[in-house]
């Protein structure tokens, strides 16, 4: 019992010493948007490790990784000594993070961010947590501004384009995203619809529904680049929308990642969709 | 002589080398890992009390040392149940999964994963933290119950029906195992890959007050069937004609199963290999008779996955690489080694 008390009282001077020490925070990220923010305020001088989610900016590869976010490991993490780990709701397993609160380290589990408000708040959360909230909103009332741009643009096109909405992640796995996903929030934030209905989650694509989708415009997104290849999807070729060129195929983690490049994912959607719309997001 | 008539090594030294080789691996797994701690750290951790470094001796009492302790038994279970149902089934290919243990605990476990916010919100209110290891073990355990009730006829049990009834429990097992995969959403799928790889990341001293006392009670009860299990070698009419009861013998290997293997997947998820491999690595060396065989592969069981387990935790550092790949990994080719030394099962 003294001794647990004793430990505790170190354990407590040593965080505190170390947080009035000055140095910046040394900070692990794991979840790609998370990382992807960090970098997106150029705060990535803190960062000491992210997960394997994190794959954007290609810089994040020189940093340690420490597994999946769903998978994360105490001592690796500790191992790293973070002053801070901020993640995200679906971080696991819960001992692990328990422990690593213990031993000292802030850990900050975000809500996922499934709709443009909760994504800007994200944004405004992880500038608070590294001491950057003014930076942060700077960044989030860009993209506010964008967003709002997007919009109105597709809430003008007065009609609801049906979306074929894929994910590629490897030639041979090929799904289409259905209800409860980020691609069906993504392609809510711009008032267009899934072409596929009763679909929950991401599932095997079925060819004969494809055909029957006949969707407007048809987004397509890939794990990495160049993964999806169409000769081996001759229903999505003679789909009219990919014949007429409205479609997109684009990386996912821009697309469903919710993070700092949302109104690019919107953007680009919107692009393809065959309403009269008159979007201009890229003009930074 | 320390060498027997085959060329093999007596009892005794291969008890001293095999319990040495556990030391040495142990002390291994206890200073390695992500977080660098050296040995002076480790002595001052447990020589004093009030440690200099809490962190220093949060992770070796908190995680460190349940998670050796955890993996010895996990390997030392699995490894028994394999050589039991080996004996049992006068058959070398015979390891946990076959009776249905591996494929009723990984279904109730999936389940609780997939259906855990739906059908099963009750399960979950009502078990808490725990929901996943208490339904892997209870899966585990009727799905064994359930094979040896098809095979009990008469007061019998036919081994042979056994098998096949836990074949086609598997092929059963495996195929709703699939349908929930189907159902799973991303993060759920997930969850549900990672289980079924295996992992004591995140082991603590309450997963060791849930699981070791069936793990142990399986340890403790399996050297009592070892004589019975030696005359099932020579065929299952002899058993009875050497004065044991059949029945009860089958009975108790099939219990013991059960419980250490539910136990064991419980808490550590799915952990091939072991149980199919360590037996007959122990009978190469050392012959056939379960007299040796039982508490030897338990040794050996448990010394290979503290030893993979703490290879698992450094490779990838800070990473962990899934305990059943790495277990495969150096297994496999170590297993091949032998047999291409031996070419005899």
């Amino acid at each position: 019992m003294i001794f647990r008390v004793v430990a505790w009282f170190l354990l407590a001077t040593v965080f505190v010493s170390s947080a009035q020490a000055g140095d910046p925070p040394r900070v692990v990220t794991a979840d790609g948007a998370i990382t992807e923010i960090v970098y997106r305020l150029g705060l990535e001088s803190l960062l000491v490790g992210v997960d394997t989610t994190s794959g954007y900016p290609e810089q994040t590869e020189s940093l340690p990784k420490v597994g999946y976010l769903r998978a994360l490991p105490f001592e690796g993490v500790l191992a790293l000594k973070p002053d801070l780990l901020i993640t995200s709701e679906q971080a696991a397993p819960e001992e692990n993070l328990d422990r690593l609160a213990r031993a000292g380290v802030q850990v900050e589990k975000l809500p996922s961010a499934w709709t443009p408000k909760a994504a800007l708040e994200r944004i405004e959360s992880v500038g608070r947590l590294l001491g950057s909230e003014e930076r942060a909103v700077r960044l989030a009332s860009d993209l506010r501004s964008k967003i709002n741009r997007i919009q109105q643009a597709s809430s003008a096109r007065g009609s609801e384009p049906k979306v074929l909405f894929i994910l590629a992640a490897g030639n041979h796995s090929v799904m289409l995203a259905g209800e409860g996903t980020a691609a069906a929030a993504l392609l809510d934030s711009i008032d267009a619809v899934n072409a596929v209905s009763g679909i929950q989650g991401y599932k095997p694509a079925n060819r004969e529904a494809i055909l029957a989708s006949q969707p407007d415009a048809i987004v397509i997104a890939e794990s990495t680049s160049g993964q999806f290849e169409i000769r081996s999807w001759p229903e999505v070729e003679r789909l009219d929308a990919w014949q007429n060129g409205r479609r997109l195929v684009a990386d996912s983690m821009m697309l469903l990642g919710f993070g700092p490049r949302l109104p690019d994912a919107m953007a680009a959607v919107n692009e393809v969709l065959p309403a009269p719309s008159n979007v201009a997001a890229n003009d930074s | 002589m320390i060498r027997d008539a085959a060329g093999r090594l007596g009892f005794a030294p291969s008890l001293a080398i095999v319990i040495s080789a556990a030391v040495i691996v142990a002390l291994v797994s206890i200073t390695s890992g992500a977080y660098p701690l050296s040995v002076a750290d480790i002595l001052s951790v447990i020589t004093s009390r009030e440690a200099s470094d809490p962190v220093a001796s949060m992770v070796l009492l908190e995680v460190r040392m349940p998670r050796l302790l955890l993996g010895f038994l996990v390997g030392a279970v699995l490894a028994v149940s394999g050589a039991l149902l080996q004996g049992l089934f006068r058959n070398p290919l015979a390891d946990p999964g076959l009776i249905g243990v591996s494929a009723g605990a990984s279904l109730a476990a999936i389940a609780v994963i997939v259906l855990g916010n739906t059908w099963l919100g009750g399960w979950l209110a009502m078990t808490g933290e725990w929901a996943l290891p208490i339904a892997a073990f209870f899966g585990g355990s009727c799905t064994v119950l359930l094979a040896w009730r098809i095979a009990n006829r008469f007061g019998q049990t036919s081994v042979a029906t056994l098998l096949l009834a836990g074949i086609a429990i598997n092929a059963v097992a495996g195929a709703a195992t699939g349908l929930l995969t189907f159902y799973a959403n991303d993060e759920e799928l997930r969850s549900l890959t990672f289980w079924t790889m295996g992992s004591l990341g995140h082991a603590g001293w309450d997963d060791l007050l849930v699981g070791a006392p069936f793990m142990l009670l399986a340890l403790f009860v399996a050297p009592w069937l070892a004589r019975p299990l030696d005359a099932f070698l020579l065929g299952e009419s002899v058993v009875g004609h050497l004065g044991y009861r059949t029945d009860t013998v089958k009975k108790a290997a099939i219990l013991v199963v059960g419980l250490g293997v539910g136990a064991a997947v419980a808490v550590s998820g799915l952990i091939g290999f072991v149980g199919l491999v360590v037996p007959h690595l122990v009978r190469q060396l050392l012959g056939a008779s379960h007299r040796v065989v039982l508490p030897l592969s338990a040794l050996v069981g448990g010394t290979l996955l503290v030893a993979a387990d703490s290879l698992a935790r450094v490779v990838v550092a800070p990473a962990e690489l899934p305990i059943g790949l790495m277990m495969a990994l150096i297994g496999g080719p170590f297993f091949l080694a032998l047999l291409l030394r031996t070419k005899v099962i």
